[in-house]
């Protein structure tokens, strides 16, 4: 089996960096070296870091930096770092990029003009790392490679020395290599490198292109264009979607709501305000807490609308939280709000207005809270031929002009198609409307020539007497070629309690001396009768 | 005066009391703006009611199994959520059949249903929140398979609290049970009687029940459509009076 190389994997390199720009990147390459070596003579002689002069057109050309954590930190810290060096990066610049879990890049072409040259932007990038306490290294640079490479070598005490002295190692992280190229394929230019002597940057960029390309291959000439200092592709920053987190860790633990609505308030009020400076509103609530028996307890809350009210969030937390409690006592919270655009709504002076969704949300989790979830929302027909067949949504009034042709829908296939089944079925009761009874009610019905006659039953409030009229029966069965349906439908009381199940039973629509009509059936599996519902 | 009285009755939001009176002091005219009531879907009750249900006020619908109050109250939901309001269904005991309001025209996506389970406290405080929370058309709260006596049971002073909460708002609430439970100043009462069914066929096996008729009779203090006003001519249990 051939195992794919580079060049089979990855399409030809773009050529984004013009003649002009080659020229300026040999330039400042050149300055790099004697700037390097004046350092190190500076900083031997007074212990300070120099400072150095930049040529004008640097000022106004690209150019870039890198920020880079010095240690590789924990996952849970990792996080925390990279939000702040996104939002170091942010004060300086919309253009970001987060170039790798440690790594991020900004465009600071222009900067020039408010700030000064690039080491004055490179000072005060590093002040700004250090007053929000990122134990990070700055490199600014006019393209993304040579800022990646020199804040990579940097370290926390030295800058990094000379470009053309520095390893060809440090293109391991800079290179965009196909996911399925093995470890030995990634490492094989790096030990071919080794083993002709090529150790740093700049023996690897004097190189003759032709003869490196005829034996590494296109990726040889990659490995060039960065030694060179070129980009392998043009800046592309992130879109502009910062993450709002907020995470507390309580001095002592928490066990009750009323103490966690104050922390929720905390988190989500300077939340909300960034939402609100950013011209966003959160579509989803993730809420992870920490609890004292090291067990994570985590509540997404999908919002049926972006909403940004911190009192609204903070009353739908609560209410999930009454429903789905925590096992113990709370140590840390952390809130994730997942921002959307914001919600532009034109209200018509035609239409009656509709309840908010703020309104909504809240409405619908505390009903959740007093009767439960599965008990609130709207109906919807579902195209089956089993008796009392729907299925509950998320209660949402905006879209019910386009779901209402898909209710008809669905409405026509379940009461038209399944006869008898339906509330008004074959005996064409469209005026009649049925009030079901979905706990399993069981009558006694007395039969005479293959009819009802009498209904009797032990239960208060359920109709009895004497049948006066009396229509059917329809026979109505389903469900019987399904196994698993057959298992459940043991009894018509299961059926009713869980909609499942196989169905096989004879309708009958009765009018009671009492005065009430009322559709029985006869379960033909477990030969009882039951009252399906009183017409109403 | 009688426009300076006027003008203070509707800033008070009291103007409801207010009819367009003849020189001979004689009813010329609809008593209530249209804007002001929820059509019931029945034309004969939105006749009687002067438009419908009004916005604002406690109504409630009253009668036996098989009387069509259900159909009634089905009804005002689909005339609800047809001119785009939108409509919310406490259903204490959990009787609702989603199939035969689609048949009478319910736009379901447009009703909030509230599945109870059985206990009338727990339906009022349902009830309740979605009074409070405001921006609904029409709310119902269906107490007809409660048991009467734990309807009783309950305080009177909470048809006068859910009748505060409805106060001035642009939702007419109402209530059904199989008697008379309460309604507000402004709003009506509903009595539905047991009615013959109708039925098509002779023999069993070809007989189909083609469904009721409800006849409602109105029994609150609400403008027929002669343009009089109906004396509380009910005979079960009046309601609360505040």
């Amino acid at each position: 089996m051939s195992v794919p190389s580079y060049d089979d994997l990855t399409p030809g390199i773009p050529d984004v960096v013009d003649a002009e720009t080659v020229d300026r990147l040999a330039l400042f390459l050149q300055k790099d070296i004697h700037r390097s070596s004046r350092d190190q003579e500076v900083r031997r002689h007074s212990g300070k870091h120099p400072k150095t002069s930049c040529s004008p057109d640097l000022l106004t050309s690209c150019l870039y930096a890198c920020l880079r954590l010095h240690a590789l930190p924990t996952a849970d810290s990792l996080q925390t770092a990279n939000c702040q060096l996104l939002t170091v990066a942010r004060d300086f610049s919309p253009r970001v990029r987060q170039a790798s879990e440690r790594e991020v890049l900004l465009d600071v072409s222009g900067l020039g003009r408010l700030i000064g040259p690039p080491d004055e932007i490179e000072r005060q990038l590093a002040r700004a790392l250090r007053d929000a306490r990122v134990a990070a290294g700055v490199a600014v640079a006019p393209t993304q490679t040579i800022a990646r490479v020199q804040a990579h070598a940097a370290t926390d005490h030295d800058a990094p020395g000379p470009w053309t002295q520095l390893s060809v190692q440090l293109l391991q992280e800079l290179e965009a290599l196909p996911r399925g190229l093995n470890l030995r394929e990634r490492a094989r230019p790096y030990e071919t490198l080794e083993r002709w002597g090529i150790a740093t940057l700049g023996e690897l960029a004097a190189l003759p292109s032709a003869d490196l390309s005829s034996r590494l291959g296109r990726r040889g000439i990659a490995l060039q264009r960065l030694a060179r200092g070129l980009d392998a592709a043009p800046f592309v920053p992130d879109a502009d979607t910062p993450r709002f987190i907020g995470r507390l860790e309580l001095e002592w633990p928490i066990d009750a709501l009323e103490p966690l609505s104050f922390v929720f308030a905390r988190l989500l009020d300077p939340l909300s305000a960034a939402l609100e400076r950013a011209d966003r509103g959160a579509a989803a609530v993730r809420l992870d807490l920490r609890l004292t028996d090291r067990a994570t307890h985590t509540r997404v809350l999908q919002l049926p609308a972006p909403m940004r009210d911190p009192r609204v969030l903070r009353t739908l937390l609560l209410l999930d939280l009454e429903s789905h409690p925590p096992s113990a006592a709370v140590d840390i919270v952390a809130i994730e709000l997942d921002p959307a655009p914001s919600r532009i709504t034109q209200f018509s002076l035609l239409q009656r207005a509709l309840p908010s969704p703020e309104t909504l949300s809240t409405l619908t989790a505390r009903l959740s809270a007093l009767v439960g979830e599965s008990r609130v929302g709207s109906p919807v027909l579902v195209d089956s031929h089993r008796p009392d067949a729907f299925a509950m949504t998320r209660y949402a009034p905006e879209g019910a002009k386009g779901a209402k042709r898909a209710n008809g829908a669905d409405g026509a296939g379940a009461n038209g198609a399944n006869g008898a089944n339906g509330a008004n079925g074959a005996n064409g009761a469209k005026d009649a409307v049925l009030r079901r009874e979905r706990r399993s009610v069981a009558v006694h019905v007395s039969v005479e020539h293959g009819r009802p006659v009498h209904v009797a039953s032990s239960r208060r409030g359920v109709p009895y007497g004497v049948i006066v009229q009396a229509a059917g029966p329809w026979r109505a069965s389903g469900g019987w070629w399904d196994d698993a349906c057959r298992a459940q439908g043991r009894g018509p009381g299961d059926r009713h309690r869980n909609g499942q199940g196989a169905w096989n039973r004879d309708e009958w629509d009765v009018a009671l001396s009492g005065g009430a009509v009322c559709r029985i059936f006869r379960d033909r599996m477990s030969e009882r009768w039951f009252l399906e519902g009183i017409y109403d | 005066m009688r426009a300076a009285l006027e003008s203070l009755l509707r800033a008070r939001k009291l103007d409801v009391t207010l009819a367009p009176l003849g020189p001979d002091g004689e009813l010329t005219g609809p008593a209530y703006d249209a804007a002001r009531v929820a059509q019931t879907g029945t034309p004969a009750l939105d006749a009687a009611l002067g438009g419908g249900f009004r916005r604002g006020h406690l109504s409630d619908v009253a009668g036996a199994p098989s009387s069509g109050r259900t159909t009634i109250v089905v009804r005002a939901i689909a005339a609800a959520t047809a001119r785009g309001d939108a409509a919310a269904l406490v259903d204490a005991c959990d009787t609702f059949d989603p199939a035969s309001a689609a048949a009478q025209g319910v736009d379901l996506p447009h009703l909030l249903w509230v599945r109870g389970t059985g206990d009338a406290a727990q339906a009022v405080k349902a009830y309740s929140l979605i009074l409070q929370a405001g921006g609904f058309g029409l709310v119902v709260l269906d107490l007809a398979g409660a048991a009467p006596a734990a309807v009783r049971q309950l305080p009177a002073t909470t048809w006068m609290r859910l009748a505060r909460i409805v106060e001035g708002s642009e939702t007419a609430a109402l209530l059904v049970g199989a008697d008379r439970i309460a309604r507000s100043a402004g709003g009506a009462t509903i009595a539905c009687e047991t009615i013959a069914a109708g039925w098509q066929g002779t023999a069993h096996r070809a007989r189909v029940f083609t469904g009721l008729a409800p006849a409602p009779r109105l029994i609150g203090g609400r403008r027929t459509e002669g343009g009089g006003r109906n004396a509380d001519a009910g005979s079960g249990a009046k309601p609360p009076k505040w």
